[in-house]
């Protein structure tokens, strides 16, 4: 169910970025949404479910955006990795302190996934500008503090799940009697 | 044996006590009574009466009148302003609702006009066919600008196929599903269209960097360019139409190594209100097609 959720919520994000954030095709001050669900599954969740969560969201978001598939793989992949391999090393794991931390790791991937394109497809993309990465690093920072406090409730309303799923589970009659 | 006497004795001495006070009352009743009617004055009896009961009356009118007053003062206002916010209420909605409608044919007023303008842009193509779209979705990365618009092989649109609106061109559709395509706008990096400068005919490669202004290319030191000069589609490699507008020359860059000029273009169309667009459907891009395919 989690799993699940999350991917919807994750659809549903990548949505919301592509027609109400954007005004224009060149507009800026679009929060990049899917980047706080990213750095969530690396902090909060277990490394199978986040990868089940983000191949979907991946695919949806290269069909959304960009001109070069994959893309969107190396950069939520890429960050992925990156924040799981720091969240360990962090003294506190209070969301707050961690914002930082994701908004860096934004800018870093990108910073690299650019670099890597600019040399494999030359001339595809748009300048680098570090003004525009900043500001889109400050958004990602600051919209994922509420994004947190959503998915947090979206994991433990997930826990606790409508359908008793634990009771319709069939047990055999004899497993009492091997006990004994 | 002995109670007996007392009690009938006792009993008797009460029955003669209620006669007695029974006739004294009615003999002052009608001592009263035959006074009060005989004399018609208002003695001292009526006086005392009067007094004791005068400031009961007093109490009770003035209890009235307070509860009057309250009731007028406050619960009818109570009442009224109940009465008011229901009022109001409707009013604000109503006022809601008016708004609304205003909005609304406000709205479709601006699309009435707009689309106006691509219909009277459209009867202007001499194309076989044109399909008409709106932006469903923009690309939110800082790295490519791209569209998607609510139109796909469904309705005959393929890929490679330009896409207008009535200030000029805005892109070329890169990938195609049945319901949906993606269009690449004409200000991604990635995008290359071959132009005119209107005036002196001469040949270049319109290029996006990913701002609000295009790149020409390839133009010669040696053509004549200047500041305002219209840039329109070349129409060679059949993709693009002839004479579309793109775009004018804002700026010219010139350095003194190089063979080529450096000019911008600030695009025709305002790709800050893009909405309705029109996909143009070449005749002449199948056979391109089968030509490279060969």
């Amino acid at each position: 169910m989690v799993v699940l959720h999350f991917i919807a919520v994750g659809l549903l994000l990548v949505i919301l970025q592509t027609t109400v954030c954007m005004r224009s095709p060149v507009w800026l001050v679009a929060p990049d949404f899917y980047y706080a669900l990213v750095a969530y599954l690396a902090f909060r969740l277990d490394l199978l479910r986040s990868l089940i969560i983000l191949l979907p969201l991946v695919c949806v978001l290269d069909v959304l955006s960009g001109t070069i598939l994959g893309m969107y793989a190396l950069v939520c992949f890429g960050g992925y990795f990156l924040l799981r391999q720091f969240s360990p090393k962090l003294p506190v794991n209070e969301t707050l302190y961690q914002l930082p931390l994701i908004g860096l790791s934004f800018l870093a991937v990108f910073w690299v996934v650019h670099v890597f394109l600019e040399l494999f497809q030359p001339g595809q993309q748009v300048a680098w500008s570090w003004w525009k990465m900043g500001v889109r690093m400050t958004l990602v920072a600051v919209c994922s503090y509420p994004l947190f406090f959503l998915f947090d409730l979206i994991q433990k309303y997930s826990h606790r799940s409508l359908l008793p799923w634990n009771r319709l589970r069939l047990r055999s009659d004899n497993r009492r009697r091997r006990r004994a | 044996m002995r109670k007996k006497p007392t009690r009938k004795r006792s009993d008797r001495y009460r029955l003669f006590r209620i006669v007695i006070l029974a006739g004294l009352l009615m003999t002052l009743a009608l001592i009263f009574l035959v006074s009060t009617l005989g004399s018609q004055n208002f003695g001292p009896l009526h006086k005392l009466v009067l007094e004791a009961v005068g400031p009961l009356q007093k109490v009770v009118t003035m209890s009235s009148a307070y509860v009057e007053t309250f009731k007028s003062e406050y619960i009818d206002i109570l009442q009224d302003s109940l009465r008011l916010r229901e009022e109001n209420k409707r009013l604000i909605q109503q006022l809601q609702e008016n708004e609304n409608i205003l909005n609304k044919s406000r709205e479709a007023m601006a699309t009435n006009a707009s689309l106006r303008k691509l219909l009277e842009f459209k009867n202007t193509l001499d194309q076989q066919q044109i399909v008409a779209t709106t932006i469903v979705g923009k690309d939110p990365s800082t790295m490519f600008r791209s569209v998607i618009i609510d139109r796909g092989s469904n309705s005959s649109v393929t890929k490679g196929n330009p896409v207008v609106n009535n200030d000029g061109v805005v892109g070329q559709v890169f990938a195609v599903t049945p319901n949906y395509a993606k269009v690449l706008l004409a200000i991604a990096p990635s995008s290359a269209i071959d132009v005119l400068l209107q005036k002196s005919r001469v040949r270049g490669i319109l290029k996006g960097d990913g701002t609000l202004t295009y790149r020409l290319e390839y133009i010669l030191k040696t053509a004549e360019v200047e500041e305002g000069d219209h840039v329109v589609t070349a129409g060679y490699g059949g993709v693009f139409p002839t004479g579309l507008q793109v775009g004018v020359v804002s700026k010219i860059i010139k350095k003194p190594r190089g063979m080529f000029h450096e000019i911008e273009v600030t695009p025709s169309v305002d790709y800050q209100k893009l909405e309705n667009l029109l996909i143009l459907q070449q005749p002449k891009l199948g056979e391109i097609k089968q030509m490279e395919q060969r």
